[in-house]
């Protein structure tokens, strides 16, 4: 009896585990039919959900989602009123008066007043803890309440760029738990998150502008980037933003492959205070080695565009082609040029790159190998992006970095304010005299053509001067299940989810 | 009851070495919570601020004094990236990685015993022979690659289950298992394989001594000799294999979950460590080290068990 009694209890859970597995498998194959989407990202949002203390790129391109500032972007790369639905400016870009719209409500369902979008914006502008959160907020003078629909904010410089910088979420006065109960007014409100595992979030009702077309979406972390394709094909995702190449080309036809730019500036950062990169011609020498042409073919097919200094595509009127050509690809000048600097007899730094971006680690070794040809031996270092951020962008302890930079917003100083002497985030060490001066020229314009000629001004210094090796602005692929459509492309790092809806 | 005393106070050693190392030892690496809080806007003044703020200034002992006085009063903190309480977050992903191992562990025994005795049986058989050269290859597995191969096998071709597809146990739990089974079957294969080596060669030693044919000359039958008198001793080196197993299965989880896209202990913990969330990573260590604990103590016990000569005193 006993016996027996052993032999049958693994029988029992052998039978038991079996059929609880199929019984689920074949749960997971019904088709959706409520409109509903379950997005893949690479890494989860590890960080407070507080839309002004959100820093990491992934977390504010779907907060972009929840949130909305006085104004907003739009996949054009123009702002348009949102919570306030008119905007003035005056006395030369050194006043500004918003007229809130009516009937905008947050997502607990209180309406938004004149007092909640003071309080977002001084939030942002307090300098107790060691300066604003939004550091153009510095430029704040006052910004006052006018009367209950009406506010004006005063600046202490004119800046006619300084509307881009009105994209600050706004957020009630209201909320106790800001880290981690996110309420605002966008499209979308939170549902509900678990750590490693999805970010949940509904359709808002009560949204003052067009409904979000898909009620219910699901972000779900998808860590383990080399299985994708079978995640995407299995059905446990529908959407991910940002595919390689190779996984684009592996996808079946029930999968849209929507390909547009990264918006960023890829290039190999030097660091200035190096003794080697000190020397102008060492620079120049590794702008002529390098052949964008060949790094976008090994990296992404021969996807991406050629960049010369920094400044992308999206931005229009302020990006220079021309500056591309500044190097063309000139292995006999690069040689002569390190001869003339002393490195006859070639010379060997380390490049850093952060090990959690896979195309900038890609870049870095043809790079390396390109390098070869003009007696430069390069040697990659990979460390973890906290590494990275410390040591390379805090700290400057580093020779050369491979990364995209991307813009805060979508105004030219964004991008060029960094290369100015004294900025706080210049991680390259550059100073130049004539590059902070014609900078300034640049800021300080209240004029458009002679805004755009003085930033010109600073492309051209940084491409001439080579300060970094310029590359260029990543392609981006977005793997969409044909069951959707709607998706549209910014010119800024954010997941528009709201234009998505289900294909007829 | 003297026993368990004992226990109780090497298992305390044992978490409080275990805790200061990996204490001193993030230390030791580069980067900071401040920094990775604030992200690349970050001006040095604002990260001074946080710095200070979060205690980060204070000598290490200081910070580890003071996360052991928290932890000994039943507050482990917050968690530095998800600003959620660390002990919620902990408890929510444990069932997770339990579960997976639990499940793995229901598999290495239900595999691995039948097996070893009909492989111990039948010795020199073609099928034991058979099952030895499968088991060789099996046993070089390293458990990713089992799981990749699963993946590909039983998610791609067979489609038994999406991969990915993970449904959490409070949404429905038939689905959470049987997400979870193919994962335990990944880090089931690699061990049930060793296991049934282990058994069959227990077994066939076992069943050489004096005592075997003692009992033989009593008249039993084969059948009886063998359930009651061989497998009986011959299961200490397995249990002793299974405890080992165990308490590797539960670190070893973390490399599965990655695999498989699980949500559990382990990816909390690779998350935790690249954000340089301390409070997370203390709780996780303690939550694995206490589990490794447990279970060697369950071995010593189950040792007693089965074999009344051993005692735990």
């Amino acid at each position: 009896m006993k016996r027996k009694g052993l032999k049958g209890l693994p029988m029992v859970f052998v039978l038991t585990t079996l059929a609880i597995a199929l019984s689920g498998c074949s749960g997971d194959k019904k088709e959706e039919t409520s409109s509903q989407i379950t997005i893949g990202i690479p890494q989860d949002i590890e960080e407070s959900l507080d839309p002004h203390k959100a820093v990491g790129a992934g977390t504010e391109e779907i907060l972009f989602n929840l949130f909305e500032g006085l104004v907003k972007p739009e996949s054009d790369g123009s702002l348009i009123p949102a919570v306030a639905s008119a905007y003035e400016e005056s006395e030369g870009g050194r006043v500004y008066t918003f007229t809130l719209r009516e009937g905008v409500k947050f997502h607990d369902g209180s309406a938004v007043t004149a007092e909640d979008v003071k309080y977002s914006i001084d939030k942002c502008a307090d300098t107790s803890n060691g300066g604003p959160l939004v550091e153009a907020y510095s430029n704040i003078e006052s910004f006052e309440i006018k009367d209950a629909s009406t506010v004006v904010m005063t600046l202490k410089e004119a800046d006619t760029e300084f509307l881009a910088y009105m994209t600050t979420a706004i957020i009630p006065t209201a909320n106790e738990n800001p880290d981690t109960n996110p309420i605002g007014t966008g499209p979308y409100k939170f549902v509900s998150r678990s750590p490693q595992e999805n970010f949940v979030v509904e359709r808002f009702e009560d949204y003052w502008g067009e409904p979000a077309g898909i009620r219910d979406v699901t972000f779900r972390i998808c860590s383990n980037t080399d299985s994708l394709v079978m995640d995407l094909e299995g059905g446990s995702i529908d959407m991910f933003a940002r595919v390689t190449a190779t996984q684009a080309a592996e996808l079946s036809d029930r999968f849209e492959i929507l390909e547009g730019t990264m918006n960023l500036v890829q290039a190999m950062y030097l660091n200035h205070e190096a003794e080697i990169f000190q020397d102008v011609r060492v620079r120049k020498a590794l702008c002529y080695a390098i052949d964008p042409e060949e790094i976008m073919m090994m990296v992404s097919d021969g996807k991406g565009t050629e960049i010369g200094s920094s400044m992308f595509p999206a931005f229009g009127k302020y990006y220079m082609e021309e500056l591309n050509d500044t190097y063309n690809q000139d292995i006999e000048k690069a040689k002569r040029l390190l001869e003339e600097a002393g490195y006859a007899n070639g010379l060997s730094f380390t490049i850093t790159v952060p090990s959690n971006y896979q195309q900038h680690i890609d870049t870095a070794q043809v790079l390396v190998e390109q390098f070869k040809a003009i007696g430069v031996d390069a040697k990659i270092q990979l460390i973890e992006w906290d590494s990275w951020l410390s040591d390379v962008y805090q700290n400057r302890d580093y020779e050369a970095t491979v990364v995209g930079v991307d813009a805060s917003s979508l105004t030219g100083s964004s991008l060029l304010r960094r290369f100015t002497s004294t900025a706080g985030n210049n991680f390259v060490n550059y100073s130049n005299a004539d590059y902070d001066a014609a900078f300034e020229e640049g800021i300080s314009s209240t004029d458009d053509a002679r805004k755009t000629k003085y930033y010109k001004e600073c492309e051209r210094i940084l491409a001439e001067d080579a300060v970094n090796v310029y590359i260029q602005d990543l392609p981006e692929f977005v793997a969409l299940n044909k069951k959707y459509t709607g998706y549209e492309f910014y010119p800024l790092y954010v997941q528009d989810i709201a234009k998505l809806r289900l294909a007829q | 009851m003297r026993y368990a005393g004992k226990k109780m106070i090497t298992m305390l050693l044992t978490l409080f070495a275990v805790t200061l190392f990996v204490f001193l030892a993030f230390h030791l690496i580069s980067g900071d919570p401040a920094t990775s809080m604030l992200g690349t806007d970050a001006t040095p003044e604002r990260i001074a601020a946080l710095r200070q703020e979060l205690g980060l200034n204070d000598p290490v002992l200081v910070q580890y004094g003071r996360w052991a006085k928290g932890f000994l009063t039943g507050d482990m903190g917050t968690s530095y990236s998800y600003r959620l309480p660390v002990g919620e977050m902990v408890l929510d992903k444990l069932p997770v990685t339990v579960t997976l191992t639990i499940m793995a562990f229901i598999l290495i025994v239900i595999i691995s015993v039948p097996m070893g005795i009909y492989t111990a049986r039948h010795a020199g058989g073609w099928v034991d022979r058979a099952i030895y050269m499968v088991n060789q290859v099996i046993m070089a597995f390293p458990p990713f690659f089992a799981g990749i191969l699963i993946t590909l096998v039983f998610g791609r071709i067979f489609r038994l289950f999406t991969p990915g597809g993970y449904v959490s146990y409070e949404k429905s739990f038939a689905g959470f298992v049987s997400y979870l089974f193919f994962p335990a079957l990944a880090i089931a294969l690699p061990k049930a394989a060793m296991a049934v080596k282990l058994l069959r060669s227990s077994l066939i030693s076992e069943s050489k001594l004096d005592y075997v044919r003692t009992a033989y000359s009593r008249g039993n039958a084969t059948r009886d000799v063998l359930y009651k008198h061989v497998l009986k001793n011959a299961l200490i080196p397995l249990i002793t294999f299974l405890g080992m197993a165990l308490a590797d299965m539960i670190a070893g989880s973390l490399i599965i979950e990655q695999v498989f896209g699980i949500p559990g202990l382990g990816r909390i913990l690779l998350s935790a460590i690249s954000n340089r969330d301390y409070p997370v990573v203390m709780a996780v260590i303690v939550c694995i080290a206490v589990l490794v604990l447990l279970v060697n103590m369950a071995v010593d016990i189950i040792y007693g068990l089965v074999d009344p000569r051993i005692t735990v005193e």
